[in-house]
């Protein structure tokens, strides 16, 4: 044990010695919090370096509770019978410590879940790494989302696998939601599942999506196809709308400057949440007059219109 | 409903408000899930606004057509006359309202310059009135008030408005109390009656009066049989297919089928109501020409018609006054379309969402 000083990892350092009975000064509260079976030695019985067993004590500790990390050892297990190397699994933890409060059969029932998706050995280990959140969530919840993907969006089983292995996220994402982006590229845009599932379009959120598309919509540049599937125009590919940056999307595809689109994105936003606010709610006519110009309302009827109430 | 027929049968649209481009009127009450027209009038008014304007704007099209399909911006023409401490507020709030200066002198040119989206207007609707009654503000389309400066009202002229209901830009010309009569004139009964309403909104009683002011409601292409001559000033904003409402609203929509015939006699009646008030300004007296929509035949079309027209079967001269100044003194208030050889016109834009508004000064010789 040669002097690293980084302070989390003395910090670590000393609650492992704590545990293993050698400094008594130390408070030994957050030890007690830690299995008593994990010590440094175990860690690096399993394969982690010295500084990585510290920052595994560090993600850990970050969980508040008292029996927050029970399950830290077997979780550990579980992700090396996965396959994960040391390394990976330590940022894992970091990224997620909430995986140490899962029971070890409930992460088994999920992987085995999650295999049985269709996630072949390779992409399983990726998704896993990539969005170790997924292992925090139900079978059943899971299992939801899987059939909501097949059924109200009609996507096919290995479409829903693609779907989980790229976008993994969807499986925490509000049913209605993820309806309503569906719906949203389904019918206006006249997009089909399988362009959807290959521009991993569930990594995007319903508002860059709604953004975009309605910016090149107003400019004229994109139309909803007719019942035959039919534009008269070109529309730009989903692919090159989705994936380009912001910049790329204003000047190649819109064709438009910088300001138009930050005075559109903050224009549409407030459309949004003014339609989100009338949402639902059927307002009597007002007693308007014909009105060529639409300067309405001057003040006065604006006036009047309050004092009604 | 479902738009694919293949898998229409059971991918059910559930989300309602999944539309497209719909007139707001519909969006507001809902009811448009029933009562959707195939072809609303702001859809064709659409398509006919893409076959025209692309070809006349090119690419300037797109970014106007988004600007007009976007939320306005409005301007808050504060009223002279009022004493009410709403003025202040809304300068504390952040937006540089449009203030006409007193004595005649050209604004101080403030129109809302703040980054767009930040000042919601609906909030100001509800302004109180001062002691006499009196509103603070009048909200307008910010561009709306060109025409009335580009009139050029000078001391002791006289002024005739042929079209003027509701009254924005009387309402303006008042401000500066500089013209010795008032003439306002709209054939609609019921909108004559609105800018009546208007106009005792925000003037004091003693501008009102029937020495200074005459508010009428006749056609305004048979004014040369009541007065000839006579007008130092006319201005002629004349009614056209206002391109901003017939994107958005359904109600009242000059696209709408039943209007065919009135929209496409536009700029025929256009051309009638400019000759007329070429006819009622005086010789030396100067006519403004104004519509909101950026069409050409119903711009400088009407204006070489009617110009054409004056000289033809009336004898009258003409000439063009340009409007340049103007144009240089808002430049950065408006987008001004480029290279138009006949006229001056604000075109929307995202970040100066104003407009459209066409305008045409004609002097007379004799
Ligand atoms: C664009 S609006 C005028 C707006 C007004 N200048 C303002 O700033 O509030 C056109 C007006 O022309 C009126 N109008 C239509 N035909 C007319 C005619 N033949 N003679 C006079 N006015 C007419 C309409 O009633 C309408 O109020």
């Amino acid at each position: 044990m040669n002097g690293s000083h980084l302070p989390s990892w003395c910090l670590s350092c000393r609650l492992l010695c704590s545990a293993s009975d050698q400094t008594a000064s130390v408070s030994s509260q957050s030890s007690l919090r830690l299995s008593p079976v994990l010590s440094l030695h175990s860690l690096s019985d399993m394969g982690f370096t010295e500084s990585q067993a510290g920052q595994l004590f560090d993600s850990v500790s970050r969980l508040k509770g008292a029996s927050a990390a029970k399950h830290v050892l077997s979780t550990l297990t579980v992700l090396f019978v996965l396959g994960l190397n040391p390394t990976s699994v330590q940022k894992l933890i970091d990224k997620c410590p909430e995986l140490c409060m899962v029971k070890e059969t409930q992460l088994q029932q999920r992987i085995q879940h999650l295999r049985k998706l269709g996630l072949v050995e390779g992409s399983l280990q990726r998704t896993v790494v990539h969005y170790p959140k997924i292992l925090t969530v139900p079978v059943k919840s899971v299992k939801n989302v899987v059939q909501f993907l097949r059924e109200k969006c009609q996507f096919t089983t290995q479409q829903v696998t693609e779907i989980l292995r790229d976008s993994p996220a969807v499986v925490l994402e509000d049913l209605d939601q993820l309806e309503y982006k569906f719906q949203y590229v389904y019918f206006r845009m006249g997009i089909k599942q399988a362009e959807m599932v290959k521009c991993r379009l569930f990594r995007f959120t319903m508002e860059d999506v709604r953004c975009r598309h309605v910016f090149l919509e107003r400019r004229g540049l994109y139309q909803t196809p007719d019942k035959k599937g039919q534009t008269t125009i070109i529309n730009p590919k989903l692919d090159s709308i989705l994936n380009v940056d912001q910049h790329t999307f204003i000047v190649d595809v819109a064709q438009a400057s910088a300001e138009e689109y930050d005075v559109f994105q903050k224009l549409l936003a407030r459309e949004w949440k003014e339609e989100e606010l009338e949402h639902g709610s059927i307002e009597a006519d007002s007693d308007e007059e014909e009105d060529d110009e639409g300067e309405e309302p001057d003040g006065k009827s604006g006036y009047k219109k309050k004092k009604k109430r | 409903m479902a738009l694919f027929l293949e898998t229409s049968t059971v991918l059910l649209r559930r989300i309602k408000d999944i539309r497209p481009l719909t007139a707001k009127r519909h969006r507001v009450k809902g009811k448009w899930a029933t009562t959707l027209p195939k072809h609303p009038p702001t859809r064709l008014a659409l398509q006919h606004f893409d076959a025209t304007y692309s070809a006349q704007l090119g690419d300037l099209w797109p970014s106007v057509r988004v600007a007009l399909l976007s939320e306005r911006k409005y301007g808050a023409l504060l009223n002279n006359f009022c004493h009410s401490p709403d003025l202040e507020e809304l300068q504390a709030q952040g937006s540089a309202p449009l203030r006409l200066h007193q004595a005649g002198l050209w604004p101080l040119a403030a129109v809302n310059k703040a980054p767009q989206g930040e000042t919601i207007w609906s909030e100001f609707w509800s302004i109180m009135p001062d002691k006499f009654g009196l509103l603070s503000y009048y909200l307008m389309d910010a561009a709306s008030v060109l025409p009335s400066l580009a009139l050029d009202v000078q001391a002791n002229h006289t002024v005739l408005d042929l079209c003027a209901a509701p009254g924005g830009k009387a309402l303006a010309l008042l401000q500066t109390q500089s013209a010795r009569f008032l003439c306002l004139n709209d054939s609609s009964v019921s909108r004559t009656s609105r800018l009546k309403r208007v106009l005792h909104s925000y003037a004091p009683k003693e501008l009102l009066t029937d020495d200074k002011l005459r508010i009428t409601s006749v056609d305004g292409t048979m004014w040369g049989e009541i007065e000839r001559n006579s007008f130092d000033r006319v201005l002629v904003d004349v009614p056209c297919t206002t391109d901003r409402h017939s994107l958005m609203e359904d109600d009242n929509n000059m696209f709408s089928r039943s209007r065919v015939g009135e929209r496409r006699s536009l700029p025929r009646l256009q051309a009638e109501l400019l000759l007329a008030g070429i006819i009622a300004a005086c010789p030396g007296g100067e006519v403004l020409y104004s519509t909101c929509t950026l069409c050409p035949s119903q711009n400088l079309g009407v204006v070489e018609r009617a110009v054409q027209l004056a000289e033809e079967n009336h004898g009258i001269r003409l000439q063009v006054v340009s409007l340049r100044p103007l144009v240089r003194m808002f430049q950065n208030t408006f987008h001004f379309a480029p290279d138009l050889h006949l006229g001056e016109m604000v075109v929307p834009h995202l970040a100066a969402n104003f407009g459209p508004i066409y305008m045409c000064k004609i002097r007379r010789l004799a």
